[in-house]
Order: structure tokens, then C-alpha cells, then sequence
């Protein structure tokens, strides 16, 4: 079939942009770097690393360190205040924070440049008030540190990541209840 | 009998309007870049068609279709040119394909991007199943026939996806699964006006996913869920001074609904997806249809229970498309 030929050229200069070849061809291997146990680390089994964000809605500094050490465990959602954020937060919601209790659940703002501009982005697509503690990561540098841009992070009171990657609610629901 | 000069391209503007906007995800926060749909006119040996678009995000609906607004200060857009091709096999089949390459600009408060990329590439072949017989005139039952065109189409992954080596939902303008389509298009035509029903279902494949946004993961099959669009257009044939050369106003709207995916072996409640867009569009045709021009508009309705929980978008295109007899 002679009009194949440009279609496949193109399909093949197409996926040489970028890497798509990974779509192309998708792989199931498990390429997993191997995790050292009790070093700090955003992979499912190390300890997740303290930080301190700003609670957009009280102005007051937020630890993750201080806040696991009243709690079970925390959810850190990483929203942009987009359709698939709105989805999570919403499934969130009605589903994992009524069945969890003792367990904090943020989310983490990382597309506004303030705390303030995070709370007006917040207010702006009807999330307050929340059950979330909507905390600013300005400059992206949790997300950027968790690679979860859209995603879920499951920490236990002990520190260890339960759960890292996209919102998958029977993996949600096995991370937390793993929790101590 | 071939149809009518004119209608076809109104026919493919149609398509193109059901079809394409479902292509897309929203550059917002997952990407976009979908070829849409590329067909010939019958009669037409082989035709290309360069396209421009711009899409400009104002907002989404969420899962309960409210209208929410993007936060303040943010500017998302993504601009794509689309090179598409057709070429007759047969005199009803045709085989036609189209490449996309998209532009990612996005800008919040604190943060901004911009990426560019391939898209997910459209293969199609189309299969005209009945001629109308007559655009001229209604005296009998017959003379009610519309054209039907039946279509198998082939999205390939060719764009950049979360599942590829990227770190940043910014970056991608593909979806990262092959779908296979079955489209019909239904047109009929009398006089200076033209109405066409469009539809299709698609079904993505299921693929083993094993990295996201960069970040390796326990590897996991994931399927996004069955989309069924549905388009509707009128169009109205004028034709420019004596030279046979046209100008056709076409109205149109559009409709997609996309399933839940599955994830990890379970259905995905947060993935399901809906838009309803209205559109506008604007064709010059020259005398023998050898070389057309477009200017479309396409709007997302921002009103509650119009979509969910999916970006509403303002599509604008720019096209030219020169065909061989």
C-alpha cells in the first residue's frame, strides 16, 4: 500500500520527538531503582523528609515532621486546580477522609507564586471551605522532590512512604490502611 | 453520482468538529495534541491539508458539571499544526492520515511553562457507502438518499505522554494508548443547504504502564475508557460572483463522552469525561474545489451539566487543503 509509506515515515520521525517510544512499545518491566531502607527518599519504603509550607488559609506554617506526630499518617495531594485534581480531591472527599480518621490530608498548591494567590486559587474553584489543609508549594519543590505532579503521597506516622504515584483508590485504600 | 462540490468538505468539517476536540485533554494539566479527523472529497484522487489551531483554556467542569474558573493570573493555551493527507485506494475507499505537532504554553502566578511536541497520530480509512442522488432536487423518495461514509481509524501514541520520560504534566501533548475508531457519517444536501449527523466509538487499548512523569512505578495495565462523540452541522452554500467559486457558513455541534479507565484492574471513578461544544465555521471553495480554505470556532458551552470534568476550551483553525481529481 504506497500512502502506508508516508504515514509510517511520519509515525517514525514523530516518535523520534520527545521519546514516545515508550507509548509505542510500552514495557511492563519493573525498573525500579533499588530503595535503601531507612534513608530519606520520596520512593514507597523510604522516610519521607520534613518540610515547612505555609496553611494558605491561616497564614501559619505547616511541618510535615510535626504533623505526623499527632496523626496516623498524611495524604499529600499535589493539585494545579485542574480537572483531574478536582476529580481526586472531590473522589477524597466523600471516600478516604470519612474513613480515615487520624489521618491529615493536604494539598499542596505548586503552580501559585503565594500563599495568597494559592487561596485565592483555592476559593476560585470552590474548595473552601475544605476538609484539606491546602498548604503553598511555591516553587514546586515537594512536588519536584516527589515527582507527582497530579498525584498522591501516602506517608505513615513512622515517616515511610506507602504509596507514591497516580490516584488509584484500591491503592489508596491499601496504603492507608497500612497505616499504624 | 458524486456529490455535490462543496458538501464533502462540509462533511469533513463536521467530523472534524465531533472528532477532534475529543482528541485533546486540556494542556492545562494533561496534554493534548490529537490529530482529528482527515478525509477526502468524493471524487477526489488525493488531497493535503495543513492546519493551525489555537486552543485557549477558560475554566473546566467538574465532576458534577459546575463551571469552575482556572485559577487567577494563569494563561493556558496550545497551539498545533496538523499536516494531513488522503490518498483514493478504490473508488469508495480512501485512506487518510494526519500528523499534529503541538505547542504547550502554560503560565500560573508561580510557575510557568513552555513545551512542545508531536502528537497523537490519526490513520484512518473511510469506506463511502452511498452516494446521495441528487443535491437538486426533492420529487421523489429516492431523492431522500443521504451520502453515508463508514470509517476505521487508528490513534497511535506517537505524542508525548505522562508516561514517557517527561517530568512535568506541562510537557505532554499525547495521550500514550492506541484507540481504534468506528465513525459514520451521514450527509444530505438540497439546494444551498447541507446537514450532516456524525458519530463514532472508540476504544483505547489497554497498555502496562510502568513509569509516570518520569518517576518509576511498580508496573500496572491501565485503559482509558470507551469515548462515543456525535457532531451535528448545517451548513449554507453561497456561491462568489461568476466564477463558480463558494463561500459555506456551517453551525455545528458537537458531543464527546468518555468512560471511566481502568486502573490496576479496577475502574477509575475519577476518569470519566464529557464536553458539548458549539461551533462555526467558514469555507471558501474554488471553482472545481481543487483548493479550499477554512476558518472554524469552536466553543465549549460553559454553563453546569454541558461537560464534566474536563477543560472548556475556544478552538480556533486556520486551514488550507489542496485536492487532486
Amino acid at each position: 500500500m504506497r500512502s502506508a509509506s508516508p504515514l509510517l515515515l511520519a509515525a517514525a520521525l514523530a516518535a523520534g520527538c520527545g521519546g514516545t517510544l515508550d507509548d509505542l512499545f510500552p514495557s511492563s518491566a519493573d525498573r525500579r531503582p533499588p530503595v535503601q531502607a531507612g534513608a530519606e527518599g520520596p520512593a514507597v519504603g523510604q522516610l519521607a523528609p520534613d518540610f515547612t509550607l505555609t496553611d494558605v488559609a491561616t497564614g501559619a506554617p505547616v511541618s510535615l515532621h510535626a504533623a505526623l506526630s499527632a496523626a496516623r499518617g498524611a495524604v499529600l495531594y499535589f493539585t494545579m486546580w485542574c480537572p483531574i485534581c478536582d476529580a481526586h480531591m472531590t473522589h477524597m472527599q466523600w471516600n478516604a477522609i470519612p474513613a480515615y480518621p487520624g489521618v491529615r490530608f493536604f494539598a499542596l498548591d505548586y503552580v501559585s507564586g503565594s500563599a495568597a494567590q494559592a487561596r485565592a486559587a483555592q476559593q476560585a474553584a470552590g474548595w473552601d471551605p475544605t476538609d484539606f489543609t491546602v498548604l503553598a508549594d511555591v516553587g514546586a519543590q515537594v512536588e519536584r522532590f516527589y515527582s507527582a505532579p497530579m498525584q498522591i503521597v501516602v506517608v505513615g506516622g513512622d515517616r515511610v512512604v506507602r504509596l507514591n504515584g497516580e490516584y488509584d483508590w484500591p491503592a489508596v485504600q491499601a496504603a492507608l490502611g497500612s497505616l499504624p | 453520482m458524486v456529490a455535490p462540490e462543496g458538501t464533502s468538505l462540509l462533511a469533513v468539517l463536521a467530523l472534524a468538529a465531533s472528532l477532534a476536540p475529543g482528541a485533546a485533554r486540556a494542556a492545562s494539566c494533561c496534554g493534548g495534541g490529537g490529530g482529528g479527523a482527515a478525509m477526502l472529497a468524493r471524487g477526489d484522487r488525493a488531497m493535503a491539508d495543513l492546519s493551525l489551531e489555537w486552543e485557549r483554556y477558560d475554566g473546566f467542569w467538574d465532576l458534577d458539571g459546575r463551571h469552575r474558573p482556572d485559577p487567577a493570573g494563569s494563561s493556558l493555551s496550545q497551539v498545533r499544526a496538523t499536516l494531513a493527507g488522503g490518498l483514493r485506494l478504490a473508488p469508495s475507499w480512501q485512506v487518510a492520515g494526519a500528523l499534529p505537532f503541538a505547542w504547550n504554553r502554560n503560565t500560573y502566578s508561580g510557575l510557568s511553562t513552555r513545551t512542545r511536541g508531536p502528537g497523537d497520530i490519526a490513520i484512518s480509512v473511510w469506506f463511502e457507502a452511498l452516494d446521495e442522488r441528487s443535491a437538486w432536487r426533492m420529487k421523489e423518495a429516492a431523492d431522500l438518499v443521504p451520502s453515508v461514509t463508514i470509517g476505521l481509524g487508528l490513534t497511535v501514541p506517537t505524542g508525548v505522554s505522562p508516561y514517557d520520560d517527561v517530568p512535568s504534566s506541562f510537557d505532554v501533548t499525547g495521550r500514550g494508548f492506541y484507540r481504534l475508531d468506528a465513525s459514520l457519517l451521514v450527509e444530505k444536501s438540497y439546494r444551498a443547504l447541507s446537514l450532516s449527523l456524525s458519530g463514532a466509538y472508540g476504544r483505547h487499548l489497554a497498555r502496562p504502564v510502568n513509569r509516570v512523569y518520569g518517576k518509576w512505578v511498580e508496573p500496572y495495565r491501565k485503559r482509558l475508557g470507551d469515548r462515543a462523540s456525535a457532531g451535528l452541522s448545517l451548513g449554507y452554500r453561497h456561491f462568489v460572483g461568476t466564477a463558480g467559486h463558494s463561500l459555506t457558513a456551517t453551525a455545528s455541534l458537537a458531543w464527546l463522552q468518555e468512560a471511566a479507565g481502568i486502573l490496576g484492574g479496577s475502574r477509575d471513578p475519577t476518569s470519566s469525561i464529557a464536553r458539548t461544544a458549539a461551533g462555526l465555521a467558514l469555507s471558501f471553495a474554488s471553482t472545481d474545489s481543487d483548493w479550499a480554505a477554512r476558518l472554524s470556532w469552536s466553543h465549549a458551552i460553559q454553563r453546569q451539566g454541558w461537560g464534566e470534568n474536563f477543560p472548556t476550551t475556544d478552538i480556533f483553525t486556520l486551514g488550507v487543503r489542496r485536492a487532486l481529481r
